[in-house]
């Protein structure tokens, strides 16, 4: 495990004058003395000394240098505070680290739309002291957020302590700007950005650092919560704690963390400067931290102590003041560092398995330590089922070494037994690649390494990293014979029977469409459809777990059905509403009104089954909610279209059906009026589901009652839909309608409020021509106003209040009123203040999964 | 190699390290450079490297890098390993002093500190050049770069060290507008330290010292045979020297029969409270354990001081890092300030950073101590305070001749001479 790479490759002279004319001679370090400091990252098990460290003080410098190194064929690798914990950001092979330590500017913070730009240097927790006086907060918090950059958070794909609730770095990050292997510039663009097509952004966070180097984020943030609660379980057995969260999940709150930190741990927290104050003779300590609209949170805070106290909590702390709660999180948040008191060194495991999991998964990692000999502390993330044994020993005992790696491999082999994965949130790094062949097929190990190679052909950006030297070989692809092309839609049976047709279609260079058809176009010539309608129905639910797999062809309502006996569910209203299948959503990226409150389905996509171009059955992503092994192809058939293959199922993280379901709705004679009250309650930072402007036929006004779907309302309404307890849903009405400032709207609650966005949902996507706009929220009112003539053509128009896009339908009776759609479509799209982001050049890793290019990503010109 | 010994003696502190990066953010070099070698982890990791043999001492990069900490330990406060960078830093700057002898004037400050005669001499010398009142006509009429710029720097810092009239602030004085003071109980004996810098060029701070301390019922013992405490020899790696006159002091203390020793200068109260580490022996273990600050004697966690008269000044409290970070005093000085009525305390953006005095880092680090100088003088200046409170000599000088290179009139004084000047206000002093 300690490796050492003495004999450095020095910089040739004149490389080293290349990169000083760019970078300047202060902020080029190529003295072996100096570099000795870069040998290790936050895991000091492995050093490899770098063969220079530059400091570059601007993109411009960062990119010339990287087009430099590119040039002359030296390696490279990112590094932003060297506090990651699996050595992603060690110089393997005599790389040039390039550090983004000056590159720390916040470049704007849009508090209207919710983002932020930042550089790559600059440290979490300094944006998000940039943007609370917004009332805005950065959600995502690993434990090293005080020092760690977010171009650190973008390449490991960071969660943290609260991301149960919020999710990781990947659900936030809404823009990059990259400056890839050979030296070139892209800019890629999530959904919110106007961007239809395969996620890229999604695949570039968590690829730890290999597919080029991040300059610039945009990130997403959501308004502060408004109160918070924290309470401290005290356990005899660490089993006690493990129960108690289970029991927490199945009341149905969603807390924002929930964190167990063992006896061991809490020693060497107890004896460092940010002391908590937990008793050291305690066997566990369960953190639950609840947060939300303060009026809720007392009842929530009720339900999360019983629970506590029933699973056999011997004491039950409530924080009563910021101070207590700092310090509580203190002592937790900085339990890595305060190992260092009790052992010399450390070695930080990272496993994620099912949450139902973990008190067998405690039990043996327990008797792993006892049966070696070993200290193991335990701090984990146990709402997510994410794991950090620590191995305490002394690097200078070569056997105790010894030990601390077998007891190491046997805890993964643990993790990957019950269904878990080989990290969480540290990365794979240099210190998880023997373990990749473990949990990843041939298959799909394969297609992450043909990925990299076609963003980096000499494998020159951080080498060494993520994937294993060798890898396995793959199984032989079906030979079946091929239908004949254009019999009509095939539907799919099983992930073999759409393995044998794509690899029969691109070894006989058939064009295959993907899906039923209206969406994804038709290829010109013969070709063969495929769908997977066929495949439906749910394959797999824990309710413990919160998890679910289905088979792609499962419409929302009948997905929903199948959760209902648990009080669980997937928020979900795209257009086309509960018979819109799985598949389609993920395909086409597809989103609704619950966006807002919950994020979209990518955000919460555990895992896939991707049959590829070529007939490459890929297994993606597992069924654990962090997981970080390997590059993020999963993320990348979001909104793919078929371009990478075909979909056959799908795992999902669930929610806890709320207890009320509220939809606040206001009638307004005039559309861009609507729009400013709609933009009043968005700013009040209500943590509501979804914010909706709505006009044209069939929005109604008069809902609930028995309302002609019909009638044309005059102007426009907004709806807000609320979710939550009792107690705080009132809360958030009174909010709401204050800030709204006329009179108290209509209220619809439970299965009326339901029916009522289903409704609407199905309304969508249903006019012969229907068009989704990208626009940015804080120009809601003028985008109300250039709809206003669409609306009179008999067109029906929504809009996100809170995260900007517009959907429009119609269906245009003669020439003139279709010239005159084309026109106000224009308008629209220029007060929505979004331009499409041009399409990167990118299309070798779609090469990869279509080799023989029969997939619409290659045969379609436009992804728009 | 006496000294390597008692770095290797330190494996186990520096075992402490985790790696874990923690200290990055705060340490003002690394934000100033970004070089992870100018960080704390970064320097712990040189350290490790020498006691491991696999760096020598007399390298560019142990003697580069140790030699540009501030020592300002901003890191200890952050480390959740419980790292004792200080107590580290010290040891590995005599492992470095060893290795190679350091320039003239690094060499000169702590020799003259050392010797009383020539002290005082110097002292009264830069008395005497600050009454003519040139240097702070110097002070930012110099050019800031070269030979020049280190001038304006010293005349900056010695125009710094005059006594301010506070009297000149905004409002009238209130003369004696409170109750006449009834004589508050006896609480102890005390015994100051009064410094050499701070005697020799801060007296009126000493001034201010005795008079709070005693408006607040403290007895103040003379204890003549005290000395230079030996910091600045401490942080230069002359340990030697350090304990040499720390002998001095604790002898002379010990001796006092006082319920505490009372350091109003940052630097030099973390050395007192330090002396047991220094010295290794009982007395000193005892005597450090009386040490206070003089914030913290008077507005400690379970008192506050006797209220004087207001004193409607806007003041920005600036925590030096010796009294922050190493002593751990924060809040007491803050809790001093808000006794005095009408004084309106502002928050300093990142208060917690050096202002980059840390002795004459300045001069031997012109061009990065000006760096960091100028960040904390910007912070300062989006306060819009009157006053910048803060209690260390060099913090004073240093702040203050940065206010005075940007053409600022604002006057950096200790906390005490607010809270003397609200006494004197109320006719007590």
């Amino acid at each position: 495990m300690s490796t050492t790479l003495p004999l450095v490759p020095s910089l040739p002279l004149i490389l080293r004058g290349k990169l000083a004319d760019v970078v300047g001679d202060d902020h080029l370090i190529t003295d072996p003395d100096r570099l000795l400091v870069y040998e290790s990252d936050g895991l000091t098990q492995y050093r490899f000394s770098p063969s220079a460290v530059i400091l570059p003080g601007s993109v411009a410098e960062l990119q010339e240098a990287i087009r430099i190194l590119h040039l002359e064929g030296r390696a490279f690798v990112a590094r932003g505070a060297g506090t990651g914990l699996s050595g992603g950001a060690l110089a393997t092979e005599g790389a040039v680290v390039i550090g983004t330590a000056r590159l720390n500017r916040i470049l704007e913070v849009d508090p209207a739309n919710r983002v932020a730009r930042v550089e790559p240097g600059v440290v979490n927790t300094d944006l998000t002291r940039a943007t609370r006086p917004h009332g805005l907060i950065y959600a995502p918090d690993p434990s090293s957020q005080s020092a760690c950059t977010l171009g650190g958070n973008v390449a490991e794909n960071s969660g943290g302590p609260h991301c149960l609730k919020y999710g990781v770095t990947s659900r936030y990050v809404q823009a990059l700007t990259v400056i890839l292997p050979d030296g070139s510039r892209v800019r890629l663009e999530g959904a919110g950005r106007g961007w239809r097509g395969p996620d890229w952004v999604g695949l570039f966070v968590g690829s730890e650092g290999c597919f080029g180097v991040v300059t610039e984020i945009e990130v997403g943030l959501i308004p502060e919560p408004e109160g918070v609660r924290t309470l401290l379980g005290i356990f005899d057995s660490l089993e006690g704690a493990g129960r108690a969260v289970t029991a927490i999940i199945s009341s149905g709150l969603l807390p924002a963390a929930l964190e167990i930190v063992d006896q061991e741990t809490i020693r060497a927290v107890e004896a460092s400067v940010f002391a908590a104050g937990y008793p050291t003779d305690a066997g566990a300590a369960l953190v639950v931290e609840l947060d939300g609209v303060e009026e809720g949170l007392d009842a929530e805070l009720e339900l999360a102590a019983s629970c506590v106290r029933e699973e056999g909590a011997s004491e039950v702390r409530i924080a009563q003041s910021d101070a207590e709660r700092t310090a509580l999180w203190a002592g937790r948040k900085r339990a890595f560092g305060a190992m260092g008191r009790i052992a010399p060194d450390l070695l930080v495991q990272d496993a994620t398995v099912p949450r139902s999991q973990l008190p067998t998964v405690l039990r043996r990692i327990g008797e792993i330590g006892d049966r070696y000999g070993l200290t193991i502390a335990n701090v984990f993330h146990a709402g997510d089922g994410n794991l950090h044994p620590n191995l305490l020993f002394d690097r200078s005992d070569a056997e105790e070494l010894a030990r601390v790696e077998a007891a190491s491999r046997e805890i993964m082999e643990v993790c990957i037994e019950v269904g878990g994965t080989i990290t969480g949130e540290h990365g794979v790094g240099i210190d998880k690649r023997g373990y990749m062949a473990r949990v990843l097929s041939p298959e799909v190990l394969q297609a992450m390494s043909e990925v990299r190679s076609a963003l980096d052909p000499s494998r020159l950006c951080n080498p060494g990293k993520v994937l294993p030297d060798e890898l396995p070989a793959r199984s032989e692809l079906p030979n079946e014979p091929l239908p004949a092309p254009d019999s009509g839609p095939i539907e799919v049976e099983s992930d073999r029977h759409a393995s044998e047709l794509l690899a029969a279609a691109s070894r006989e260079g058939v064009s295959v469409a993907i899906g039923r058809g209206r969406s994804s176009g038709a290829p010109p010539g013969p070709h063969l459809r495929l769908s997977a309608r066929g495949l439906r129905g749910v394959i797999d639910h824990s309710p413990p777990d919160l998890t679910v797999t289905v088979g792609a062809g499962t419409p929302i309502g009948e997905l929903q059905e199948a959760l209902r006996a648990s009080r669980q569910w997937f928020p979900l209203d795209p257009p086309g509403g509960d018979d819109t299948t799985l598949g389609q959503v993920l395909a086409e990226g597809l989103g609704g009104p619950l966006c807002t409150g919950y994020g979209r389905l990518r955000d919460h996509l555990l895992g896939a089954t991707l049959v590829t171009g070529e007939g490459r059955i890929l297994e993606l992503g597992g069924r654990v909610v962090k997981n970080v092994a390997g590059f993020d192809l999963l993320r990348l058939t979001v909104g793919s279209r078929g371009a990478l293959g075909l979909i056959t199922r799908l795992t999902l993280r669930l929610f806890p059906l709320p207890a009320v379901d509220r939809t606040l709705v206001w009638a307004l004679d005039d559309p861009a009026e609507a729009a400013r009250i709609g933009m009043r309650l968005a700013a009040t930072g209500s943590p509501i589901a979804a914010l909706e402007w709505i006009a044209g036929p069939g929005s109604g006004p008069c809902v609930g009652e028995s309302a002609s779907d019909d009638a044309v309302p005059a102007g426009a309404l907004v709806a807000a839909r609320l979710h939550g307890n009792r107690p705080s849903v009132e809360a958030m009405v009174r909010t709401l309608e204050a800030a709204a400032g006329i009179a108290s709207p209509r209220g619809l609650e439970g299965e009326e409020s339901v029916e009522w966005w289903e409704r609407r949902a199905r309304r969508e996507g249903t006019g012969a021509v229907s068009v989704a706009i990208s626009s940015l929220a804080s120009s809601s009112e003028s985008v109300a106003e250039a709809t206003r003539g669409w609306v009179d053509l008999g067109g029906r128009a929504s809009l996100h209040l809170v995260g900007g896009g517009v959907r429009l339908d119609l269906d245009p009776e003669g020439e003139s009123a279709a010239d005159r759609a084309r026109a106000i479509l224009d308008e629209v799209v220029r007060a929505g203040g979004v331009t499409p982001a041009p399409a990167p050049e990118l299309s070798g890793v779609l090469g990869v999964f279509d080799p023989a290019g029969i997939l619409p990503g290659r045969w379609r010109e436009s992804w728009s | 190699m006496e000294l390597r010994a008692a770095l290797e003696e330190q494996k186990d502190r520096l075992g402490h390290c985790v790696h874990c990066g923690f200290c990055l953010p705060v340490c003002p070099t690394y934000i100033q450079l970004g070089d992870e070698a100018d960080s704390p982890r970064g320097r712990l990791h040189l350290m490790r490297a020498v006691v491991e043999g696999r760096l020598e001492p007399e390298s560019d990069a142990y003697q580069l890098h140790l030699d540009r900490c501030l020592g300002c330990r901003a890191c200890e406060t952050v480390c959740p390993s419980g790292v004792e960078y200080g107590f580290l830093l010290e040891r590995a700057r005599a492992l470095a002093v060893e290795a190679r002898r350091p320039p003239l004037p690094v060499r000169l400050l702590p020799a003259l500190m050392a010797r009383g005669g020539a002290r005082s001499v110097a002292l009264a010398m830069g008395r005497v050049m600050r009454g003519t009142g040139i240097p702070e006509t110097m002070a930012g009429r110099l050019p800031t770069t070269g030979v020049w710029g280190r001038l304006g720097l010293a005349m900056g810092m010695l125009a710094s060290s005059r006594p301010s009239r506070l009297d000149a602030g905004p409002a009238a004085p209130a003369k004696a507008t409170t109750e006449p003071r009834s004589d508050p109980p006896s609480r102890g004996r005390v015994a100051m330290l009064t410094g050499c810098v701070q005697s020799g060029l801060f007296a009126h701070v000493n001034r201010a010292t005795r008079t709070v301390l005693e408006v607040n019922g403290w007895e103040v013992v003379e204890v003549p045979g005290q000395g230079c405490c030996g910091a600045l020899h401490a942080h230069s790696g002359r340990l030697d020297q350090a304990r040499d006159l720390a002998r001095v002091n604790v002898s002379a203390f010990s001796a006092a029969g006082v319920d505490h020793v009372i350091s109003n200068a940052a630097g030099c109260g973390a050395l007192l409270r330090e002396s047991g580490e220094l010295l290794e022996d009982e007395a000193a273990e005892a005597m450090a354990k009386g040490v206070r600050d003089i914030s913290e004697l008077l507005a400690g966690e379970d008192r506050e001081p006797v209220r004087g008269a207001p004193l409607p000044l806007k003041v920005a409290y600036d925590p030096p890092c010796h009294l922050h970070h190493a002593q751990r005093v924060t809040t007491s000085p803050i809790r001093l300030l808000e006794s005095i009525p009408e004084l309106e305390l502002v928050p300093i953006p990142g208060a917690e950073e050096c202002c980059g005095g840390a002795g004459i880092y300045g001069i031997t680090h012109q061009e990065l101590g000006g760096r960091v100088g100028r960040r904390k003088t910007d912070a300062i200046l989006t306060t819009g305070c009157d006053v910048v409170a803060t209690g260390n000599p060099g913090c004073q000088m240093q702040i203050g001749a940065g206010l005075l290179a940007a053409g600022e009139s604002i006057r950096v004084v200790h906390p005490v001479e607010l809270l003397a000047e609200s006494y004197r206000r109320a006719g007590w002093g």
